[in-house]
Parts: C-alpha cells; structure tokens; sequence
C-alpha cells in the first residue's frame, strides 16, 4: 500500500511540474476576476431582480457564495471540461508518444497498477481544479461583497430557487463543490479511456469533449426525454440537486452509482485496450 | 545457470510479417552476449518481450526463473534496461526523473543513488533539467536509471545509437567495467558488429525474425583452428579435404577438428598436385561470420 502511495505521489509530482497543468487554473482565475469585475462595475441588476422576485432582500443575499455558485454552475461544466479532457486524454496517449511509456514499463510494475496510478492522478486533478475553480470563485466573491449574508442557490434547469442563511449556505456550497467535482471525474474517465486507445493525445482530448458535448446537446433535446437516463450529463446534475431545501437523497444516490459504475467501466474499457497492446516504436 | 532464458518466441505482427519465428537461446550468468541482426530483424522485438511491452503468439522468456509472461513484476525486479530512445521527462531534472522511475520499482536509496549518478559521471548536471542534456548525458541518465534497482542483469537496446567516438568508446569501458567489477549480465541488442566484437562474449545472430547463430564471438576464447588455402585450384582443394572429412568453403577456409594440424592437410594437398600459394592459419572475425551467414 505504501508502495502503491509512493507511485501515485510521484505521478501527481511529475503532472504537478508541467506548466499546462496550470493552464486551467490560470484560464478560470482570469475569467472568474472578469466576471466579477463586470457585476462590480456594471452593478448586480440581474440578480436584484431574480432575488426581489422571490420576496427576499436583495443586499441580504448577495453575497460570496452566491456569486461563486453562479460562477461555478456556469463554467465549470464546460470550460473545466477542456482542461480536464486535456490533461486525461494526455496522460496515456502522450506518454506513449513521447516514449515514456517504454521507460515505465521496463520497470516491475503491471500495466494494471501503472493505469490505476495514471487515472487516479487525473481523478485528483479533476477534484483539485473544481475545488480550486469552487473556492477561487468564493475568495473573488468575498471581495466584492465582503463576509457573511445569506445564499441564494439558483439551479434553473433543475427548477431550484432556495435561500438560507450564512451558515446553512456554506455547507450547501460546500456539498455542491464536492459533488460537482465527483460530478466532473466522468468527464476525465472518458478521456483516460480514449488515452488507453492507440491514437494521439490531440485525438483523445477531443473524442472525450466531443462525446461530452454530444452527450450534452441530446440531454437538452426533446425526444431524449425517456432516454435521458442513459446520459451521463444527465446524472451530472446530482451536483446541482444537493442545493435543494429538500435534496431527493434517492434521485442523487442513482445517479452517482450510474456515474460510479461508468467510471468503473470506462477504466476497465481502457485497461483492457492498453493491456493488449504492443508498446513498440 | 541462464538468468535468461528465451524460449521458442513467435511473433507475427498485424501487416502479416513474422516478425520472430521460433527463436530462443539463453544468457549465462556474468556473461555479456550480443543481439545482432540487421534492422528489422526482430531484435527489438525479442527485448520487447523480455520487457513484457511486446505480447509474444508463442513462447517465453524467463529471467532468474520468473517468467516475464506469468510474473511480470518478479521477473523485471533482476534486470534494469534501455529500451530503444532513453525518454525523460524534459521539464523535471535529472534527479527528479530518477526518483520517479524509481519510484516504480519501489526503490530509491539516495547515497546508492548518489553513487551510480557519480559512477556515470553526470554528478555535475543531475540537477539541472533534462531538457537541456546531450544525447550523451541522456544515454548516461538511462544506464543510471538502468542501475539503480540494483539489477543483476542489464539489457541493453542499441544504447550507443547517436554517441559521438569518444562517448562509445566510454560507454563501451563502462559496460565491461560493470562485467568485470560487478559480475553484472549484459544482453547487448546492436547492429554495430564492432561494438559486439569488442564487448561480448557470446553473440547471437538473427535474420530476418530467425536465429541463424548462437555461440562465440570469433576469436573470443575459441579453440577451433581455422586455415586458409590460397591456390588456383581450389575445386581439387575442396576434392582433398573432402577424402580427409574436411568442408572447404568458397574462401578456401578449412575447419580442422582436433588433434588434425595445418601440415597433415597441407601434405594431403601437395600429394593430391594443389598447387598451394598460400595456407595459413585463419582468424575468423564476426563480419566474416554475419556475411557468411548473410550469403547462406
């Protein structure tokens, strides 16, 4: 087990010293300063009126966590979707190009092992990025509307509009970066299977967003409505739903058990290609 | 006692080519044997088995008795190699790429560690980025990487490809120093039949996905006497040694089995109105032995 550690340590090492890595850190640090920087200069009028709206005060609940949980629904899906598929869809495909690969395995580890280190690093990136893009956001947020006031939760597409105060607040966005993050490692499962695959790392970066965006697009089309059950998109949204006054425990535990098992799957999947393969230039 | 052993490896790649046809043969403990073989011979192929990179059809290699097919792990922990073009992670140092190739295998002691970087002499640059190496000093940081699980056998895939003479001609002293102060065994895949010639013992050659030799280097401790016969009668040459049991070859080059000596023949032939201008002891070198093998 020590062992085990002691390998995955060095991967999270060896992924933490590449500039690209930050390239999605520095990406949602930049847009998240210019959001801000718009509402602060260009005033909150819209949240005012999704707020008033409601019959609640407006300077009560906009606050930090509010700010940051608009920020985090709205980017993290799709921006952190690049960066995540990005750096998945690298860390098999471009080992193997760039030869590293050859120089792993003429130690004595097995494929299975050297995979499982791979995938978890990219799953502890995934979580590292949502809780850095979760809590970037809320610091940001801090800023401009200084500590404390309530949190407003607003999901439109899963019909949330809930408020509570500072405290209650604070755990739901914490349960709703937590989950989001889990959320988001299917994303990276299907550009680490891709990677497994014997194509570039370009190839599997992209194959991973467009299967995303596919998967996206068919969610929010009419005639998906009896099939969205098969859509990972769809079970994503368990994230958002832990936002609700009341969460349906039992819609979310389903949804992260299919995300789990297609986790599971997609690993397994590139396993298996990556096992039967000849690593020779 | 093999520490290598090689048995029947088939390898038929997708194109339909046979890559390998039933090759095998073994390596001794402390020897240094060399693979040798023209470019697309399969010699790759053969050490990307032996590293479990390359999936065989049939066969197997097992390494201190662990088969590399069955017990990956526990075969690889007796060897440490350089599989085709050393790879580092450019932007990490040369110590960095170390510790995370070791950490692997599961082992890094850093004083051995020490040791091996300054045994290699890249002491000076370790920690600088691997980016910024020679071709040398990336060859040098794979045979440190290659060391440092302490490995009781070394295989070795063209690892002098790109040095420039000088850096040959260390790596080359190197390698026998590690031989000779360590006991270590080496399997050497090259195509450089002078880099073979000088450093193994053994050599084993492959053509075209088949082993056609498998013994000595010439004039490595070998015990066979060779002579040569020069004469323009080289057929009726051929007629004599034939009623002595002897196989003369199209350079007039006789195997004599032992107790025969040279003038026993040499007589044989001057009764038998050779006309002999020359016949003189013959030291077969390994070009000799890979274009003979080559024309058969």
């Amino acid at each position: 087990m020590f062992l085990f550690f002691q390998q995955w340590r060095a991967e999270c090492l060896k992924l933490l010293a590449r500039k690209r890595t930050y390239l999605g850190f520095g990406a949602f640090f930049a847009l998240e300063a210019a959001v801000l920087a718009l509402v602060h200069i260009k005033g909150a009028t819209h949240f005012k009126t999704l707020i008033t709206r409601q019959g609640q005060v407006f300077d009560e609940y906009y606050s930090a966590p509010t700010l940051a949980l608009i920020l985090l629904m709205a980017s993290v899906f799709l921006l952190g979707g690049i960066y995540m598929t990005l750096v998945s869809g690298d860390i098999v495909a471009k080992e193997n190009e760039d030869g590293h690969m050859r120089m792993l395995l003429a130690r004595p580890i097995s494929r299975f092992r050297l995979l499982l280190v791979k995938y978890l690093t990219c799953v502890a990136y995934t979580v590292l990025l949502v809780q850095f893009i979760a809590w970037s956001a809320f610091l940001m947020g801090l800023a401009v509307t200084g500590w404390g006031g309530g949190f407003f939760a607003f999901v439109p597409e899963l019909g949330i509009a809930a408020f509570y105060d500072w405290q209650t607040g604070m755990g739901k966005y914490i349960a709703a970066s937590i989950s989001l993050s889990l959320s988001m490692i299917t994303v990276t499962s299907i550009g680490f299977m891709l990677s497994c695959m014997p194509i570039k790392p370009a190839a599997a970066t992209i194959g991973a967003l467009s299967y995303m965006l596919i998967d996206f697009i068919l969610r929010n089309m009419g005639f998906m409505e009896d099939y969205k059950h098969l859509l990972f998109t769809h079970h994503m949204q368990a994230a958002g739903r832990v936002l609700a006054e009341e969460p349906a425990w039992p819609v979310i535990i389903r949804s992260f058990s299919v995300l789990g098992a297609m986790n599971l799957t997609f690993f397994l999947i590139g396993f298996g290609i990556f096992d039967s393969r000849d690593l020779k230039s | 006692m093999a520490l290598l052993e090689i048995q029947h490896l088939t390898k038929q790649w997708k194109a339909g080519k046979l890559a390998l046809d039933d090759v095998g043969f073994s390596v001794q403990a402390g020897e240094i044997v060399g693979l040798l073989g023209h470019n697309g011979a399969g010699k790759s192929t053969v050490m990307g088995i032996m590293l479990g990179m390359v999936h065989p059809d049939k066969g197997q290699v097992n390494i201190g008795g662990y088969s590399v097919q069955t017990q990956r792990a526990a075969a690889l922990r007796q060897i440490g190699a350089i599989y085709e073009a050393a790879a580092f992670y450019d932007y990490l140092t040369g110590w960095q790429n170390l510790k995370a190739l070791c950490s692997l295998s599961g082992y890094w002691d850093e004083a051995e560690a020490r040791r091996i970087v300054k045994l290699v002499q890249l002491h000076d640059r370790i920690d600088a980025k691997t980016g910024t190496y020679s071709h040398g000093m990336r060859q040098r940081l794979a045979l440190a990487q290659a060391l440092l699980p302490q490995p009781k056998c070394l295989l070795l895939d063209e690892p002098t490809d790109g040095l420039d003479p000088e850096g040959i001609t260390e790596f080359r002293e190197f390698i026998l120093r590690l031989r000779d102060e360590f006991g270590m065994t080496i399997l050497l895949n090259s195509h450089l039949l002078g880099e073979v010639e000088q450093m193994c013992d053994r050599c084993v050659i492959l053509r075209e996905g088949k082993k056609v030799y498998e013994g000595i280097v010439p004039g490595r401790g070998e015990n066979k006497v060779r002579f040569q016969l020069t004469s323009p009668d080289l057929q009726e040459g051929r007629v004599v040694c034939a009623r002595l049991e002897l196989k003369m070859d199209r350079e007039g080059i006789v195997e004599l089995p032992p107790p025969m000596e040279g003038h026993t023949v040499l007589r044989a032939l001057v009764e038998g109105n050779v006309r002999v201008e020359s016949w003189q002891p013959h030291k077969q070198s390994l070009e000799e032995l890979y274009l003979g093998l080559r024309r058969r």
